[in-house]
């Protein structure tokens, strides 16, 4: 246990530095995430952002910094140890196991036996589709099915922590609403650090925010008061919001 | 609903077949001679699963095409021939086998501490490099004047001159321990220069949590306690083996086999095709070289001889047995089956085919393991992130499979001649077999190997009743696999891409 970690945080990155081959892709990218509660991570395509979430998981393993999950220093391990800590991962681009059917998708990511019997009612109360589709192979589900069985997937087993990557990527506008719905309702007992472009949805689902710019964080803070900065918005996002007034609606809107 | 009508209709059209051509063969060559040729078909059939299951095994899973198949059938057959016939040779290597492995696994060990060792650049590059050369120096020196070729020669001669009731005839005397104990710790102390090595002293870049530590020792230390023991054996544990009941010793041969199959695959995977997934084709000219260094290593211990193995006592009574119980009961070479003499280890080798399909059949479907490899081919960081070990899934199934392919050489080491090219062709029919069935599919290569075996038994029946040349038969498993092939693309049960 480290003395120094403010024990509300679930996960405490700390100015992490990622390598993938020779490039230097983070240069420094420290975030917290507090314990039940969804925190989000806005940027710029490229900015680093799912690279910051395979160095949590020691996909990509960092060179140097610290992160600190559950009061437990777990950068260098291996990424099967640090999945098994209780951290769940939904990748982008919708990354299910295409040749597995459904079932054999969520039966995959069980940890211990019996995972998935005890979280079935949940996960399909989530998402009904996928109980229709149980026994249908992974390359016959429509785009956001598969979206739906990969956040599916993360919820088999007991995780302390979610990291999605982009949910709401090439989804119909009702389905996005679906999958916000879904991703509320799971982070009542789950952490969350999601990365999302669409910056409504990021705005109305989450509590806390870290920019990330060229390989850097570079702003943090809460939500509340990032959608009264434009300006940042703007300069760092790019987001295609027209007026404060509206972002702050949405926001209300939420509440 | 039309799809399903139209698959039963395909299911019946080809039992129909089916029946019709045995039926047809039946009245054709009248009772004895359908009986006698069907069991040598399936006899040939199970020879190739043997080959054809491993290969679809890890074709399968791993989508990695072995070319040392082969040659690793082969190698299982030497080492059971090997234990069986006279262990010497096995015993001798042992203590240096565990005492080097036991140095090489401490790497996990010594990397959380080497790597935090902080050195000049230019040490970081050139200390493995010292490493790597004296830890070859030294294994030389640990092999100096040891002769492997005269100890591998120990069951070459039990072979040409055993006579029956006294298998210790052939029993040679080993260097006395006085001169042998250096041996297995300068092997040692070399394993530990490569674990040093290995371990990248210096390199920052390198990641190894300092936990568990102890944990990470029990490894090396049972396996140096192994050494010891190993060396204290050399010489009596051979003569124990042999003066043990025959089946015995063979059933453990097969085991040893097995063994020894499992732990050179892992080793081969990790250190030969793990580096290179990312290029399937490199995996391809590997295995290829891979089965040339295997044959050429196995002609220099044993000379390129053919070798023929002693059945065990189960198999080598001469007579006929009228029944399966008065078969067990006194060992017969033959066995009476509806009237047609049959051998008895030919049956054997049916039962060991069949029992390989099950085991693959439990393996591939009553088990996480086909899923996570599925999976695994796919997208191994997913896997990864789910929180099982990828690698160690990977290594496991490429032993396993080179375990099937080395208990299916010892399995038909009394059967065929023990020599170097052995595997060679039963790897081509294993390929052939594999590529009917539908790359991959288990069920596909267990049914494929039935249709070959059945293709040659009666090919070969009818070359020698029109006396017309057996080549006939040889050619005909390829005739069959170019009709499948034009008529289904993917094999039999092969997945349409």
């Amino acid at each position: 246990m480290t003395e120094s970690v403010n024990n509300s945080d679930l996960l405490v990155v700390d100015n992490i530095q990622t390598y993938i081959g020779q490039f230097h892709i983070l240069e420094g990218v420290s975030l917290r995430v507090p314990r039940s509660s969804i925190t989000v991570m806005l940027g710029r395509n490229g900015a680093g952002k799912t690279t910051t979430l395979k160095s949590i998981l020691g996909l990509t393993p960092p060179q140097e910094g610290k992160i600190i999950f559950d009061g437990m220093e777990i950068q260098g391990k291996r990424a099967y140890n640090i999945a098994n800590l209780g951290i769940g991962y939904v990748p982008e681009h919708r990354a299910i196991f295409r040749s597995l059917s459904v079932m054999e998708n969520l039966k995959l990511a069980e940890r211990k036996k019996g995972d998935l019997d005890r979280h079935a009612e949940f996960i399909f109360d989530l998402f009904p589709d996928l109980k229709r589709l149980y026994k249908l192979p992974g390359n016959h589900l429509s785009g956001g099915q598969q979206q739906m069985l990969a956040v599916a997937r993360a919820l088999v087993p007991d995780n302390k922590l979610l990291l999605i990557d982009e949910p709401s990527e090439g989804l119909a506008p009702i389905l996005i609403q679906q999958m916000m719905e879904a991703i509320e309702a799971l982070s009542e007992n789950t952490t969350v650090l999601l990365v999302e472009q669409n910056f409504i949805m990021a705005s109305q689902l989450a509590e806390r925010y870290t920019i990330i710019d060229d390989g850097r964080s570079v702003q943090s803070g809460t939500m509340v008061d990032l959608v009264k900065d434009t300006d940042l918005i703007h300069h760092y996002l790019g987001a295609s919001i027209k007026t404060r007034e509206e972002l702050e609606k949405i926001h209300e809107s939420e509440n | 609903m039309n799809q399903k009508i139209k698959r039963i209709l395909t299911i019946i059209i080809i039992v129909l077949a089916v029946v019709g051509i045995f039926t047809f063969l039946f009245l054709f060559a009248g009772k004895e001679t359908f009986i006698r040729t069907t069991l040598s078909g399936l006899t040939l059939g199970s020879l190739f699963f043997l080959v054809a299951g491993g290969l679809t095994l890890i074709f399968g899973l791993m989508d990695v095409l072995n070319f040392a198949h082969g040659a690793m059938f082969m190698l299982g057959a030497y080492i059971g021939w090997q234990f069986y016939t006279n262990p010497t040779f096995i015993f001798g290597l042992l203590p240096q086998v565990f005492a080097f492995s036991s140095g090489v696994l401490l790497t996990s060990y010594m990397k959380p501490y080497l790597i935090r060792w902080k050195l000049p650049e230019k040490w970081v590059k050139a200390l493995p490099r010292i490493a790597y050369v004296l830890a070859l120096i030294i294994a030389i020196i640990s092999f100096l004047g040891l002769d492997i070729l005269e100890l591998a020669q120990t069951a070459m001669v039990a072979a040409t001159t055993a006579t029956v009731g006294d298998p210790l005839a052939e029993i040679s005397v080993q260097e006395p321990l006085a001169e042998y104990w250096f041996r297995p710790i300068f092997i040692f102390i070399s394993g530990a220069l490569v674990a040093f090595a290995t371990s990248k002293p210096g390199d920052k870049t390198q990641f190894a949590p300092k936990e568990k530590m102890n944990q990470k020792l029990l490894v090396p230390i049972v396996l140096f306690i192994l050494a010891i023991v190993a060396t204290f054996i050399r010489e009596t544990a051979p003569v124990v083996i042999l003066l043990m009941n025959g089946n015995w010793r063979f059933i453990i041969a097969l085991i040893v086999s097995i063994i020894f199959g499992f732990v050179f695959g892992a080793v081969v995977e990790i250190t030969l095709i793990r580096p290179l997934y990312v290029r399937p084709t490199f995996i391809i000219i590997m295995t290829l070289g891979l089965s040339y260094v295997i044959r050429e290593l196995v002609q220099l211990l044993w000379d390129p001889l053919a070798y023929q193995m002693v059945r065990p006592p189960l198999f080598a009574q001469p007579g006929k047995a009228a029944s399966l119980l008065e078969w067990l009961r006194f060992g017969n070479t033959t066995i009476d089956i509806a009237g047609v003499t049959f051998p008895t280890y030919r049956l054997f080798v049916i039962l060991l085919g069949i029992l390989m399909f099950i085991f693959i059949s439990i393996l591939m479907t009553r088990s996480r393991l086909g899923m996570i490899i599925r999976a695994g081919v796919q997208d191994p960081q997913m896997v990864e992130a789910l929180g099982i070990n990828v690698k160690a899934i990977f290594t496991l199934v490429f032993g396993l499979g080179v375990a099937m392919a080395a208990l299916g050489g010892i399995g038909a080491g009394p059967f065929l001649p023990i020599q170097p090219l052995m595997g060679d062709h039963y790897q081509t029919q294993g390929l052939i077999t594999v590529v009917i069935g539908g790359m991959g599919s288990y069920v596909g290569a267990f049914i494929g190997a039935l249709v070959l075996g059945m293709a040659r038994a009666f090919g070969d029946y009818f070359a020698l009743k029109y006396s017309l040349s057996t080549a006939i038969a040889e050619a005909s498993t390829v005739i069959i696999m170019i009709i499948v092939l034009l008529a289904r693309p993917q094999g039999l049960f092969g997945k349409k891409e």
